[in-house]
């Protein structure tokens, strides 16, 4: 864990990204002549399932569709605050209630076409009258309209303090041209208004051109090839031999060691992911406080993280990472198995006492730290049975609650809702657990609706605190991104929401 | 086609029988439930099995697989784009299989216990009991790291780049080349050990005939049958895909397109994936038995 953080300091130094704000970047010419040498080739471990934004939930698409399609807002590379992009600027009305975009000036698709406000509400009300993936980030939207081509009116039906990061946090909410769905082949054809165009999607690769005519200045490369390669020791080969110039597909336990080798540089830094286990409230004895604390306090997180990522995770009580504004330093379980013992006693819990832990191989990291809890939970009487599923079969045990325990991670999380409302309110969406704390149900209530930013942290430390002490989830650790490039690339920055944007990179 | 029409019902069944939620995973970790009916009423997943299985047959017979739930593509266009790949390296392994196996298997069948037939065990075991994955990945840290010599993956079609094609290639066809050969060289000696044995040779060895010539005319053609057979059955193995090779060296072949379905439970892409598997199958034991009337008068009458 130390190791990693000075070796993302220092290479962060290096870059100058201005938020998409506006400042122009350096436009290179060169009319898309030639288009192989001046092309960059990533490594990334997936294809595709589909490039409709609006559709696929799947990381690998949106790696590509970051660099080709724009939101109205976007969180800043370094702090992940919201920042204008197709919107410029916003207000509020007094009662919170309406929300007026002012969209900007000279923006073109791809196709040439100019971008106005009927684009913006085609897109936000496909996802709404399709019922499509991120439908649930309207829930509170009554309606979107257009004023004029250059305004947007979003009316809510409660105030609603997270919209931005509802319409902007990642390219699942990206505005498509009117009537896109009907001229175009979504899942294979695009037309965005970001720093590339698609050019063509593959069973090898997806290969994006630069967009000359892009708003914020044409990219500094002439494309980007993304090649997917599985296996992260190709990959890594790959990168040191020159095929590709970036991967994302760093062998976990080759990360420290990479640390000094010339050939590639490597940068990690902390995610907005965590990784938690939680155990099932309709299985006696787990339904039992006593019994979730007593094995939060069996549980050395230092030590399972180190597992699973190879140090390249920091262990954390709560769920949301250090760097967050929104981070809350609250860590009442050390490591302390005579106490845990006391615990399981104090609740008439015999032991040995057997536990099922459910993982999923879709994530291997987690059957290894797996691994180590049970190691762990042994020295306080309890057997942990590990259960190694596929996903599907996974996801199935777990919407039948067949399960005692399960280990999984909530990923791509930026405002403190997303990170407790779903999982931890009375009978919520993702609240497979079965917890209910009506303490904890106003306070998540109270943080949704509150719009001032050091009042809703505090709201949410609160609610933080009682849903760690009650342990409706065990939260683990936050891993780190990392990433790994050819030495001399320039212009990237590593992002801790894992977005990748490829618009400012330069060539070595 | 009674074998197809039976093959069709078990796919069919046998997948739909697996556990998993193709419209929970489609759909990630956050969504709502309206969301989750109107992408079930779409797919058709609401309907009865039988209903969707005779949909499903219905198309087929036209030639109609359906559309990925997970791509949008239509299932026949995503086999094709990944039959080239599967397809040459299919037939550059048997290649390689075939080059390892018939010298070694007759050399060491013709000096039985010899220091030859001993090397010729020894490299057949390790080629069976190695597994590919890691003989796949010492390959590229050698000649993709190491040395530098070759690409660590990939694949670009040979009417793009000659010369790129085959550079792709090498690796991925020896590794899954030297698995099958070490199968087919087994056959190989057995048979033609088998064959040197008989009553035939024996005869043509006492009639007078040069050692050359009742080797080629007498025991390598009686070799030839089991030899056909296995070779069959490795290239029908080779064809349906080669998961862990397809995905150590980025191959894009139906192996990968088969597990990818199976993970996202895209019941059209694998039904059609297995159906074609079968089809396999199918046409090359007819092949095989063509082949065996042609090498072997008796089985003509």
């Amino acid at each position: 864990m130390r190791a990693t953080r000075p070796l993302a300091l220092a290479a962060a130094g290096a870059l100058a990204l201005t938020a998409c704000g506006g400042g122009d970047s350096v436009d290179t010419g060169g009319g898309g002549d030639g288009g192989g040498d001046n092309t960059l080739v990533a490594a990334v471990s997936a294809q595709p399932d589909q490039l409709d934004p609006h559709v696929t939930t799947a990381y690998a698409s949106f790696q590509v569709l970051e660099n080709v399609y724009d939101t109205l807002v976007v969180p800043d590379p370094e702090d992940l605050t919201m920042q204008p992009s197709l919107a410029t600027e916003w207000e509020t009305s007094e009662d919170d209630l309406e929300w007026r975009f002012t969209l900007r000036d000279g923006v073109t698709f791809h196709d040439g076409s100019e971008f106005d406000s009927a684009d913006v509400v085609y897109s936000y009300n496909r996802i709404i009258d399709e019922e499509l993936s991120n439908s649930f980030r309207f829930q509170n939207v009554e309606s979107v309209e257009a004023d004029g081509p250059e305004t947007v009116v979003i009316r809510l039906t409660q105030p609603t303090p997270n919209l931005l990061e509802r319409i902007g946090s990642f390219k699942g909410m990206a505005i498509l041209p009117e009537n896109a769905a009907e001229d175009l082949d979504l899942t294979t054809e695009a037309n965005g208004t970001g720093p590339f165009q698609l050019e063509s999607s593959d069973a090898s690769s997806t290969v994006l051109t630069a967009y000359e005519d892009y708003w914020d200045g044409a990219p500094s490369v002439d494309g980007v090839e993304f090649r997917y390669i599985t296996e992260p020791a190709a990959a890594l080969t790959a990168l040191q031999n020159g095929e590709v110039q970036w991967t994302d597909n760093v062998p976990p336990q080759q990360i420290e060691s990479l640390g000094d080798d010339d050939s590639v540089e490597l940068e990690t830094t902390a995610s907005v992911d965590y990784w938690y286990m939680s155990m099932n409230y309709a299985r006696p004895p787990f339904d039992n406080r006593d019994v979730r604390r007593a094995i939060s306090f069996a549980i050395d997180r230092e030590e399972v993280a180190e597992a699973a990522w190879f140090g390249a995770a920091q262990a954390n009580q709560t769920a949301i990472p250090e760097d967050s504004f929104f981070y809350y330093d609250y860590a009442p379980f050390e490591r302390d198995p005579e106490q845990a013992r006391q615990l399981l006693a104090q609740a008439g819990v015999t032991t040995p006492l057997t536990m099922g832990l459910m993982v999923t191989d879709e994530y291997p990291e987690t059957v290894t730290a797996a691994q180590v809890i049970a190691g762990q939970l042994e020295e306080v009487g309890i057997t942990v049975e590990i259960e190694t599923l596929d996903f599907a079969t996974w996801l199935d045990r777990q919407g039948e609650g067949d399960y005692d325990a399960f280990f999984l991670g909530w990923l791509g999380n930026l405002d403190p809702a997303a990170y407790y409302q779903e999982q931890h309110q009375t009978d919520g969406p993702n609240n497979y657990q079965g917890y209910s704390n009506p303490q904890v149900d106003q306070l998540l209530q109270q943080g949704a609706t509150e719009t001032e930013d050091e009042a809703r942290k505090a709201i949410y430390d609160q609610a933080a605190q009682i849903i760690v002490d009650d342990v409706s989830y065990l939260y683990l650790y936050n891993p780190d991104v990392v990433q790994a490039w050819a030495p001399g690339l320039s212009g990237y920055q590593i992002r801790a929401d894992k977005a990748i944007n490829f618009e400012n990179v330069e060539l070595p | 086609m009674v074998v197809l029409a039976g093959v069709s019902v078990i796919v069919f069944g046998l997948v739909h029988l697996v556990p998993g939620d193709p419209v929970r995973l489609a759909l990630g970790t956050r969504f709502s439930q309206d969301t989750y009916d109107a992408l079930r009423e779409r797919s058709g997943l609401d309907q009865p099995l039988v209903t969707q299985f005779f949909d499903w047959l219905g198309r087929a017979l036209s030639g109609d697989l359906g559309v990925s739930f997970r791509s949008g593509d239509t299932v026949t266009s995503l086999i094709a784009e990944r039959l080239p790949a599967t397809l040459t390296l299919a037939f550059a392994s048997i290649l390689v299989a075939l080059v390892i196996a018939v010298p070694l298997g007759t050399i060491s069948a013709l000096r039985p216990r010899s220091i030859i037939d001993r090397f010729a065990t020894l490299i057949s075991q390790f080629g069976i009991s190695v597994p590919e994955f890691w003989m796949a990945i010492v390959l590229i840290l050698v000649f993709a790291g190491t040395l530098g010599w070759l690409p660590s993956g990939g694949y670009v079609p040979l009417s793009e780049d000659p010369l790129g094609w085959l550079e792709r290639l090498v690796m991925p066809a020896v590794v899954t080349g030297v698995v099958s050969g070490s199968v087919i060289t087994r056959f190989v000696r057995s048979s033609v050990l088998e064959a040197l044995g008989a009553d035939h040779v024996r005869t043509a060895r006492a009639k007078g005939l040069p050692e050359r010539q009742v080797f080629t005319w007498h025991v390598l053609r009686n070799a030839l049958l089991p030899l056909v057979t296995v070779t069959g059955v490795q290239l029908a193995y080779l064809l349906s895909g080669v998961v862990v090779v397809e995905i150590v060296f980025s191959w894009p072949g139906l192996g990968q397109l088969a597990l990818q379905s199976v993970q996202a439970r895209d019941y059209p892409v694998l039904q059609g994936a297995i159906l074609l598997f079968a089809i396999v199958f199918l046409v090359i034991n007819l092949v095989v038995d063509l082949l065996y009337t042609a090498i072997d008068p008796r089985i003509r009458r």
